[in-house]
């Protein structure tokens, strides 16, 4: 007999599926929505667009940017390599930009350093100039006859004063390497080998999904044809993690995904013995497409990192099939239909309490995991209406007579634990499980950082070391953001800062910094130079005594007061303004704002206390805000928790009353709390992720008691369905404990820890009398 | 007769041929110490006159050069492979090192001690005449090298005698080293001034 729903519940979902379908391939036109940029997973803690200007500029070369150094113990060879490959590199279509050697220009050179006498004079500088006119004569005198100054850009006809020389010495010296005047190329000297900068800059950024596995692959085939001719080659670059993060999220997407089907399937195939039944993938299949859809629909896009977690969305759908699948151990004949029946309201209940542990991540400011959550409720869902709708349909007339040794087992263990009942009473193991939490509790530590989302090998990170080392570029990712009303208030502000932050480099707390006060001298200080110069006939006879004639040196300090008040976009323009050009963020809010970028720091708390009363300056550390947020996150995590239980408790007293929903939703907490022991007893830390790996545990293992109280067909065969559930779970997410990524990998450790202690605990949910 | 003063002029062409850049090498690398006086003139194209100064200087091989302004102003340098250092009242200070004057100073040492194979890398090298006479041309190889020099000559015998900077600007410097002599060893005050 097919009952009228019996025909109509498949058509329905049928429909609903190709309307999913038809969304997804309208979705997937323009090729795969996916996204690999690490930044939109974590919480959006910058609320101020300016500051997000800054950090993005500021992000910028880091992503799009690679550092090279070519190192042979020959200087020769070693510029002679970086040549060949800096042609292969530009022609290989990759790179907007590739750069070994300097080709400066100059002409340009020279016409800035003219311009900016008066504006570019360094603090020093200009301080001899106006107060020891004597002295700053004296040493022109020196400069003219020592032969070793180097040369100088400007010829001595147009520039007397020796201005323009004394701008080239004071500027910043950038890092360590050193301009090889033959070749032009930039070299540093370390561990006996002569090593040449090559800079080369993507067309696209890190999170472009090919460029950066295109970069990989280049450069791995460049150190092959680089070591045939001696020659070593260290690279440093944000593309090389992205290129990384991305063959390992493939990998483990493959190996995680690909683990837990296979090892899904051959348990359904082991106990059921019937081809047919690996159909109860299919709610796994329409979970997996159901989440994708509602992802992409939701936020545009979907990451990679979703993808990965939500791989073990693989192990939690297939339970629902399991769940009437295993009542074939008691229900003989075994009919699909019935069966759905019978745990229909098992089912749904279990789908409401999963899909409020899942959606309970959703409130957390983590991106990734708001993501997580709507892919996976989205999936549940989608794997509930298929495995109630379509898979009985599909599993008619199929009579399973499944293998009778998982029951026999499951019998086992259930006698096992009478037995073990009858010698200590539960209130004693329950103390004695207290003990243990207890104990594991006061072993266990908490620990958070950003660095465990990034898997990071230790080949590439001892690489960007060693370029750091012998380039002497450390750029930090902490800032400085330097707000004023207007130019003048700005340059005096980042003045007051570089007071502070010079006595830091005096310290050798901090290697340098940039700031554009460095670059270009208030208003008020340009005219001071140029009253300055009023004075400086009476102090200028040894130049006259050289030979000088003093309608040059008079025609000079005429040219030199003429010269316009040079504000920050004029001092830009130039050549050898190229390092500070990022710096200047312009106009903004009706004021204006700049960057102060900082090299080789060593104590970041350090930098926190400089910025204290200077009006205007803040500095920004967006990695020391992150990892505030996560130790902020995993209190509101736990809070999110209890909420959610709160909710499943309310849900529950319907079927089960609020003694038996009490007890349902205690065991898995207990079953966490169990969890955070054995992390602590094995040593590993807390951190936000094993956090809410245990939020899912709550959620999924709600299930099992819910399963275990119900027994429908007896306590051994509901063990045994509570047992297959929790392995094709285990299966899925225990995989991620491998994973690469520290985060993942302690996602997984404590889901797998989760998921035996609420197996273990789940016959203590009691047993609820039916009416039947 | 006319055979003969054929011959005799191959004779001097192959001898004067054979005069090589190695032989200059190995020549003025030979003394492992001279000492000498100097005059510099440079010539700035917008003076009449050249700014003359006068000093000594002393040359000792593997430690650097020590090249003491005497007139018109007292100034002591020092350039070594370390870089080049200048004398105040607190004793040595080494100068900023400066990338393209760094290599100016490594072009320097590399000239006064006939190193020619770091000449060689940076310029084409021309010799002429024989070990007694010799004249050295260089010519920037590099477009960056070209901006600063059009041409360095170097002039010398036994040792080098004069070497004249042209650079790009129009300006010129001229180095003449006289009364140099390679018997003398390092006194102790020299001896303590490269230690430093």
């Amino acid at each position: 007999m097919t009952l009228p729903s019996e025909r109509l519940l498949p058509r329905l979902f049928l429909i609903l599926l190709v309307a999913v379908l038809a969304l997804a391939g309208w979705q997937w036109r323009h090729g795969a929505p996916l996204s690999a940029n690490l930044m939109e997973l974590v919480p959006g803690s910058t609320p101020d667009a300016l500051e997000l200007k800054a950090e993005q500029r500021m992000q910028e070369p880091l992503n799009r940017e690679m550092l090279v150094l070519v190192g042979h113990a020959d200087r020769q060879t070693a510029v002679a390599v970086a040549q060949q490959l800096g042609e292969r590199w530009q022609a290989s279509g990759l790179f907007e930009k590739v750069q070994w050697n300097l080709q400066a220009d100059l002409p340009a050179l020279r016409e800035q350093l003219l311009r900016g006498r008066l504006a570019m004079l360094s603090t020093k500088d200009r301080e001899q100039l106006i107060e020891h006119p004597d002295a700053f004569i004296q040493q022109r005198v020196q400069a003219l006859f020592d032969p070793f100054t180097g040369f100088s850009l400007v010829p001595s006809q147009d520039d007397w004063l020796g201005l323009t020389g004394r701008i080239q010495n004071s500027q910043p010296q950038q890092g360590s390497v050193q301009l090889d005047i033959g070749s032009g190329a930039l070299i540093a000297d370390a561990d006996g080998k002569s090593w040449v900068l090559l800079r080369a800059r993507t067309t696209g950024n890190a999170f472009d999904m090919k460029l950066p596995l295109q970069v990989a692959d280049l450069l791995q085939a460049s150190r092959t044809q680089a070591s045939e001719q001696g020659a070593q080659l260290l690279a440093a670059s944000g593309l090389l993690y992205a290129a990384n993060g991305q063959q390992q999220a493939t990998r483990e997407i493959t190996w995680v995904g690909g683990g837990a089907t296979l090892g899904i399937l051959l348990l359904l195939l082991v106990a059921f013995r019937r081809w047919r039944v690996l159909l109860a993938f299919v709610p796994v299949l329409v979970g997996v497409l159901f989440g994708a859809v509602a992802c992409v629909a939701l936020f545009g896009h979907m990451h990679v990192m979703t993808l990965v977690l939500g791989s073990s969305l693989i192990g939690v759908a297939v339970d629902y099939p399991l769940h009437y699948l295993s009542k074939s151990w008691s229900l003989q004949p075994w009919r699909s239909w019935p069966a759905l029946r019978l745990t229909l309201p098992g089912l749904s209940l279990s789908l409401a309490t999963s899909c409020i542990g899942y959606l309970a991540l959703a409130w957390t400011p983590f991106a990734a995991l708001t993501q997580i959550a709507v892919f996976s409720a989205a999936g549940l869902v989608g794997a509930y209406l298929s495995a109630v709708c379509l898979l009985p349909a599909l599993l008619k007339g199929v009579e399973l007579r499944p293998a009778q040794w998982p029951l026999r087992i499951a019998e086992c263990l259930w006698l096992l634990r009478a037995s073990l009942l009858k010698r200590v009473p539960s209130p004693f193991l329950l103390a004695w499980v207290l003990l243990f939490c207890a104990g594991g509790l006061w072993q266990l530590n908490s620990k958070n950082d950003i660095r465990q989302w990034i898997g990071a090998p230790p080949q590439l990170l001892q690489e960007a070391q060693a370029v750091a080392r012998i380039t002497g570029f450390q750029p930090t990712s902490q800032f400085f953001l330097v707000r004023a009303d207007n130019q003048q208030q700005l340059l005096e502000r980042q003045a007051a800062l570089g007071q502070r932050l010079d006595s830091l480099v005096n310290m050798d707390k901090l290697q340098g910094y940039l700031a554009l006060n460095q670059l270009v001298n208030l208003p008020a200080e340009q005219q001071q130079l140029r009253d300055a110069l009023n004075q400086l006939p009476q102090h200028w006879q040894p130049l006259l005594d050289l030979g000088v004639p003093a309608s040059a040196l008079q025609a000079e300090v005429a040219q030199l007061q003429a010269l316009p008040t040079e504000d920050i976009d004029a001092a830009l323009v130039g050549p050898l303004a190229e390092p500070w050009r990022t710096l200047w963020l312009g106009p903004v809010d009706g004021g204006v704002a700049a960057m102060v970028s900082l090299q080789g720091l060593n104590n970041p708390t350090l930098l926190r206390v400089q910025a204290l009363d200077l009006p205007g300056v803040q500095l920004v550390d967006r990695l020391g805000d992150l990892n505030r947020v996560f130790a902020d996150t995993q209190i509101s995590a736990a809070e999110l928790k209890l909420m959610s239980c709160v909710l499943i408790v309310l849900l529950l007293i319907l079927p089960f009353g609020f003694g038996g929903a009490l007890r349902i939703v205690a065991l898995p907490l207990l079953a966490a709390l169990c969890s955070l022991a054995s992390l602590g007893w094995l040593g590993q830390p807390l951190t936000l992720f094993s956090l809410f790996g245990l939020l899912l545990v709550t959620a999924i293992s709600v299930d099992y008691a819910i399963l275990m109280r119900e027994q429908i067909g007896g306590a051994a065969v509901s063990l045994l369905g509570t047992l297959l559930a929790a392995l094709t779970t285990w299966l899925s997410f225990g995989l991620l404990a491998v994973s690469s990524t520290p985060a993942v990998s302690n996602f997984g450790l404590s889901v797998s820890l989760g998921l035996a202690f609420s197996f273990m605990l789940a016959p203590w949910a009691g047993h609820q009398k039916h009416a039947l | 007769m006319r055979v003969l003063i054929l011959f005799a002029s191959l004779i001097l062409s192959l001898s004067a041929h054979a005069f090589d850049l190695q032989q200059l090498s190995d020549q003025l690398a030979k003394p492992s110490v001279i000492h000498g006086t100097f005059t510099q003139e440079k010539h700035l194209r917008a003076l009449p006159q050249p700014l003359v100064s006068k000093g000594t200087f002393v040359l000792a091989k593997d430690r650097g050069l020590l090249w003491l302004l005497k007139t018109p102003l007292q100034q002591d340098y020092r350039i070594s492979t370390q870089g080049i250092a200048r004398r105040d009242a607190n004793g040595w200070q080494p100068l900023p090192n400066k990338s393209a004057g760094a290599e100016q100073n490594r072009l320097f040492l590399a000239v006064l001690q006939g190193d020619s194979s770091g000449l060689q890398r940076d310029f084409d090298l021309q010799l002429q005449g024989d070990a007694t006479q010799w004249k050295l041309t260089l010519t920037p190889r590099s477009l960056l090298l070209k901006q600063v020099f059009t041409q360095i000559n170097i002039d010398g015998g036994e040792l080098v005698q004069t070497i004249q900077l042209l650079e790009t600007q129009g300006d010129s410097t001229v180095l003449r080293m006289q009364d140099s002599t390679a018997g003398q060893p390092l006194s102790e005050a020299e001896r303590h001034d490269f230690a430093q």
